[in-house]
C-alpha cells in the first residue's frame, strides 16, 4: 500500500528568480535557509512521487477553457516554459500515471469531478520550490492544478476537502509507494492591483496561527471570510488548505515565515508533522475508495 | 467580466517572439485581434488603469512587463488606478 510520508508548503513568487540579486543578504540567507530545510526534510522522506498542488499561471489554460481542478495524468510533463526558468534543470518531468488516475478514480467517488491532462507545462509555481530546495533526486510529480488565479475560484471549504482526498486515494492505492504532498504559494501579495506590492503580515500571521491550531474550522472560516478582501494571491493559500487537509488538518509546522518587499510576497515555507493526530485522514481512507480504474 | 480579445493579445503574447514582434510592430500584430475601438485605443495608449477592468490583473502586469513599460512605471499607473477591485480578488 502507498504510504503518506510527508506534508509541505512553500512559496513560489517570481520574484526569488528574477529579483534575487536585490534581496537584501538577509533575506536572501533566510529564504536560502528555509529552502534548505524543505529540502533536506522532502529528500529525508524519499518520497517515490510528489504531488504538488500549484495554480496555473495563464501557462497552461486561458479563459476559453479554465478548470477549478486538474489533475495531470501523464507520463511526462514539461518544465517551466517562462524565460527567467530556463536555468531550471529538468525539462520534462516524469509523472505517474498510475497514482494520478488512481487519485481521479478517488476524486470521482468524493463526488469531485476534476478536469484531466495529459501533458501539462509545469511553470514556476510548480519548480520554484523544486528547484530552490534541491530536491535530489527529483520523485515522480503528479501535478494537481487548483485555480487561485482567475475567479471564480473553488472555496476553501473544498480546497480543504481536496486535501482530504488526497490523502485518502494515496492510503488506498494497492502499490508499495512513499508518497508527499506539496502546496505551493502564497501568503499575502498582490499582483496587478492597485495594492501590488502590499504584504499584509498580520493577515498572514493570523492565518498560519490557524494552520498551527489545528482546528480546520476556525481557519477556513477565517479564509472564507478574508480572502476577498485582500491582495490577489492570497488566493494561492488555498494550495497550503489543500496540503493541510491532506495531513489531516494537524501537525502543521512553521518552517519560516518572513515579509520581503523586494519579493511581494509574504514569504513562507511550511512542513507537516504526519504523527499528529490525523482523524480526518483515517476516517476518509476507510471510506468513498474508487470502484473502478478508468 | 473580461475582455476576451484583450486576455487574448495579453495570453498571446507570453510567447517570447510574439513579444518581439509586438514591441517591432504594434500595428499590426493589434490588426490580427478584433478589439472594440475603445479597447485598442486603451491598448495604444497604455492605458493601465481602463484595462485593468478588462482583464486578469496577473495578465495585465504581464503585458506591460512584455511591452516593455518599467517596473516603476507600471506600479505608479496601476497604484493611481481608480477601478474596481472585486473581480480580481480571491
Amino acid at each position: 500500500m502507498a504510504k503518506l510520508v510527508g506534508v509541505y508548503a512553500a512559496s513560489h513568487g517570481p520574484l526569488i528568480i528574477r529579483n534575487w540579486q536585490n534581496l537584501k543578504p538577509a533575506d536572501q540567507e533566510s529564504v536560502s535557509a528555509a529552502f534548505s530545510e524543505l529540502g533536506r526534510r522532502v529528500n529525508a522522506a524519499r518520497p517515490d512521487v510528489l504531488i504538488v498542488i500549484s495554480p496555473d499561471h495563464w501557462i497552461n489554460f486561458f479563459i476559453n477553457n479554465l478548470p477549478s481542478i486538474c489533475v495531470g495524468v501523464g507520463e511526462v510533463n514539461e518544465g517551466p516554459n517562462e524565460p527567467w526558468m530556463k536555468d531550471f534543470p529538468h525539462r520534462e518531468i516524469p509523472g505517474h500515471p498510475r497514482l494520478a488516475e488512481h487519485i481521479l478514480n478517488t476524486a470521482l467517488a468524493h463526488d469531485f469531478d476534476p478536469s484531466v491532462s495529459h501533458r501539462l507545462i509545469l511553470d514556476h509555481g510548480f519548480c520554484i520550490p523544486l528547484w530552490k530546495a534541491r530536491i535530489d533526486p527529483l520523485p515522480a510529480i503528479v501535478p494537481v492544478i487548483l485555480n487561485d488565479i482567475e475567479p471564480p475560484f473553488p472555496t476553501v471549504k473544498r480546497c480543504y476537502a481536496w486535501g482530504e482526498m488526497l490523502a485518502a486515494a494515496i492510503a488506498s492505492y494497492p502499490e508499495d509507494l512513499r508518497v508527499a504532498v506539496m502546496g505551493t504559494g502564497g501568503l499575502s501579495h498582490s499582483i496587478g492591483e492597485p495594492t501590488m506590492g502590499l504584504i499584509e503580515e498580520d493577515f498572514d500571521r493570523d492565518c498560519l496561527g490557524l494552520f498551527e491550531s489545528g482546528e480546520e474550522r476556525p481557519l477556513i472560516d477565517f479564509l472564507t471570510q478574508r480572502l476577498p478582501t485582500i491582495g490577489n494571491g492570497a488566493s494561492e493559500i488555498r494550495n497550503w488548505i489543500a496540503a493541510h487537509g491532506a495531513a489531516g488538518g494537524a501537525g502543521f509546522e512553521l518552517i519560516n515565515y518572513k515579509a520581503i518587499p523586494e519579493l511581494y510576497v509574504g514569504f513562507g515555507v511550511a512542513a507537516w508533522n504526519l504523527a499528529a493526530p490525523a482523524k480526518a485522514r483515517r476516517s476518509l481512507a476507510k471510506s468513498k475508495r474508487p470502484t473502478s480504474r478508468r | 467580466m473580461r475582455d476576451y480579445w484583450a486576455s487574448k493579445l495579453f495570453f498571446d503574447l507570453q510567447n517570447p517572439a510574439a513579444a518581439n514582434e509586438y514591441r517591432a510592430d504594434r500595428k499590426t500584430v493589434l490588426d490580427r485581434y478584433p478589439l472594440k475601438p475603445e479597447v485598442r485605443a486603451a491598448v495604444e495608449a497604455d492605458d493601465v488603469a481602463y484595462l485593468s477592468r478588462l482583464v486578469n490583473p496577473y495578465q495585465l502586469r504581464f503585458y506591460f512587463f512584455a511591452a516593455g513599460m518599467s517596473e516603476e512605471d507600471f506600479l505608479r499607473r496601476i497604484r493611481s488606478a481608480d477601478g474596481p477591485k472585486d473581480a480580481a480578488h480571491g
